[in-house]
């Protein structure tokens, strides 16, 4: 946020080559910091710790290879995203419904108020057991939990976007005697969905990880399973290696996927500076 | 607001007014945790390992009070509290100390930025269970796993925001106290304190949270005694009741912890530049923080 706001000057001519300077400093920036982060990891490894506790990048790094070579990879990360997607497309079902009650309901509001505020505190080793005692070894485990660790974030999202729909514009609706589904799709939605996106966007990091959680205890594939069987196996450069996969696809998500759709959704309010 | 200002209307019928209690938030709270308890009685009956209320608020009376044999209160359920508490505090203490002075490195120059910034963004995105694991193969069982565990899933978010915190101190205001020579202890007093107290304190609430549930997980793996090795003694003795009442134990702690105390606080750290937010915003931010620690 303070990287887009703290750019000052005229936009329009020098925009461009000020994009390009701005990804030029960004790659550079990444470059360093990968080198900084092998770098504290080499000497922790080589002085500190010791190579038995913290086996050095380059051993990591074959390890990794040969988990992407073998297809181990493509076949433990398929399950593990699909169970996120059904997991988010969960959580939006119930999301949007929750949202647009509390956002236009007093009532609503406050039935759904403790739910909301203590669902970011619950610790997301709860998610984990409990889906097991629960559904047992099942791909729903994982699935509810991602669902209901990111419900709480859209609902509110969804709320807040509500807050903001312009009255005037519902009004000048109303008095035009446009249809309610016009106003729905043209005046509603656009303002909603860019909301509910931050909100989805906010609990990805989160629910990766109580969805790795939930794997480590009750799944029978996926990432965390790995982890799992790694850790089960005294494999400290095997657990480091799914790791550290597992952090580079996600940082490539969240950078990539999730920040292009959001700027795509946010569009048109580019000017709002926000 | 304006609706205890307007007097009431004179003749109201009963109907009316059960009507308005009906309506009123006090009511929507209390259906909300009666509608909780349904859900969860649903779910008992839907699978008979998992226990129902009734069950689990039984169990959790004979381990609070200590049922007919003991006292008022036995004070068994407090032990693993007693254990957990100084592991949870040491752990959070460690992680405020070195995310501060992190932070302070890292806001403070453009090299250590450049150095260091996206390790603290990938120590963000690692689930705590990574380290309960690791420290468990590194330390083996023991208070130094679990201190360890919460330390390090703790300290990222500390570090980051008092990063945030420094980088969004105004440049203007810190040019324009330069221009004036406004003295170093005013500048400290007036622009830097407040400007970071709200994201430390952020950065602690997130720390809490974030460090609970990793004191959890470290002990659950690695200790012999504690709230997270209670739990799961109850978990592997397949008595499910214990397990459920424990968690519902652990959440409570957490819940009442943030809501009366870190919520309260950070308000005020934060209520010179949140009071021109409506409810909903406030709301959103406090449930933010929520997020982005967890």
């Amino acid at each position: 946020m303070s990287s887009t706001t703290g750019v000052r000057g005229p936009r329009g001519s020098a925009h461009l080559s000020l994009a390009g300077r701005r990804r030029v400093r960004g790659v550079a920036g990444l470059l360093i910091g990968v080198g900084g982060f092998l770098l504290v990891w080499s000497l922790l490894s080589e002085f500190v710790v010791g190579e038995f506790l913290l086996p050095p990048p380059l051993e990591i790094g074959q390890e990794m290879w040969e988990i992407v070579r073998s297809g181990a990879f493509v076949e433990q990360f398929v399950p593990t995203i699909l169970r996120l997607g059904y997991g988010f497309g969960l959580a939006l079902l119930i999301g949007f419904p929750v949202g647009y009650l509390m956002g236009t309901s007093r009532w609503w509001r406050a039935f759904f108020h403790d739910m909301v505020m203590i669902a970011g505190s619950i610790p997301g080793i709860t998610y984990a057991v409990m889906a097991l005692v629960i559904l047992g070894i099942s791909i729903l485990g994982p699935v509810i939990s991602v669902g209901l660790v990111a419900m709480p974030y859209i609902a509110i999202n969804v709320a807040e976007g509500l807050d903001s729909v312009d009255r005037q514009l519902v009004q000048m609706s109303d008095a035009f005697r446009r249809r309610r589904a016009l106003v729905v799709r043209h005046v509603l939605i656009p303002s909603v969905a860019p909301f509910a996106f931050a909100g989805v966007r906010l609990s990805f990091a989160l629910a990766w990880k109580v969805e790795q959680l939930t794997e480590v205890f009750g799944a029978s594939s996926g990432v965390g399973f790995q982890i799992r069987r790694e850790f089960e196996d005294f494999s400290i450069s095997g657990t480091l290696a799914w790791v550290l996969l597992f952090i580079i696809f996600m940082i490539l998500v969240e950078r990539f996927l999730l920040a292009r759709l959001e700027r795509y959704l946010f569009r048109w309010r580019l000017e709002d500076n926000r | 607001m304006s609706q205890a200002i307007v007097s009431p209307p004179r003749s109201e019928g009963l109907l009316a007014s059960i009507g308005r209690f009906l309506r009123s938030d006090l009511v929507a709270r209390l259906a909300s945790y009666l509608f909780l308890l349904a859900l969860w009685q649903l779910v008992a009956l839907y699978e008979d390992r998992f226990p129902g209320p009734v069950e689990v608020f039984r169990f959790l009376w004979i381990e609070v009070t200590g049922g007919r044999h003991g006292g008022i209160v036995r004070g068994e359920f407090l032990e693993p509290f007693a254990a957990t508490i100084p592991r949870f505090a040491l752990g959070i203490a460690i992680s405020m100390v070195l995310g501060v002075v992190t932070g302070v490195v890292i806001g403070g120059s453009k090299l250590a930025e450049a150095l260091l910034k996206d390790t603290l963004l990938v120590l963000v995105a690692l689930p705590a269970i990574i380290w309960a694991f690791l420290t468990q193969m590194w330390m083996g069982l023991g208070d130094d796993a679990v201190v360890i565990t919460t330390f390090l899933s703790a300290f990222p978010f500390v570090a980051i925001n008092v990063v945030q915190g420094i980088q969004a101190i105004p440049r203007d205001l810190r040019r324009m106290s330069g221009a004036y020579h406004v003295s170093r202890y005013r500048r400290l007093r007036h622009l830097q304190i407040p400007a970071v107290t709200g994201y430390l304190f952020a950065g602690f609430r997130f720390a809490v949270i974030v460090g609970w549930n990793a004191v959890l997980l470290g002990e659950w793996f690695s200790a012999s005694d504690g709230v997270g090795w209670r739990s799961r003694y109850w978990y592997d003795a397949n008595r499910y009741r214990g397990f459920v009442g424990w968690v519902i134990l652990f959440i409570g702690f957490i819940v009442l912890l943030d809501r009366l105390v870190l919520v309260r606080l950070q308000r005020r750290a934060f209520r010179w530049r949140d009071a021109q937010l409506t409810v909903t915003e406030r709301q959103a931010e406090e449930i933010d923080v929520g997020v982005r620690g967890a």
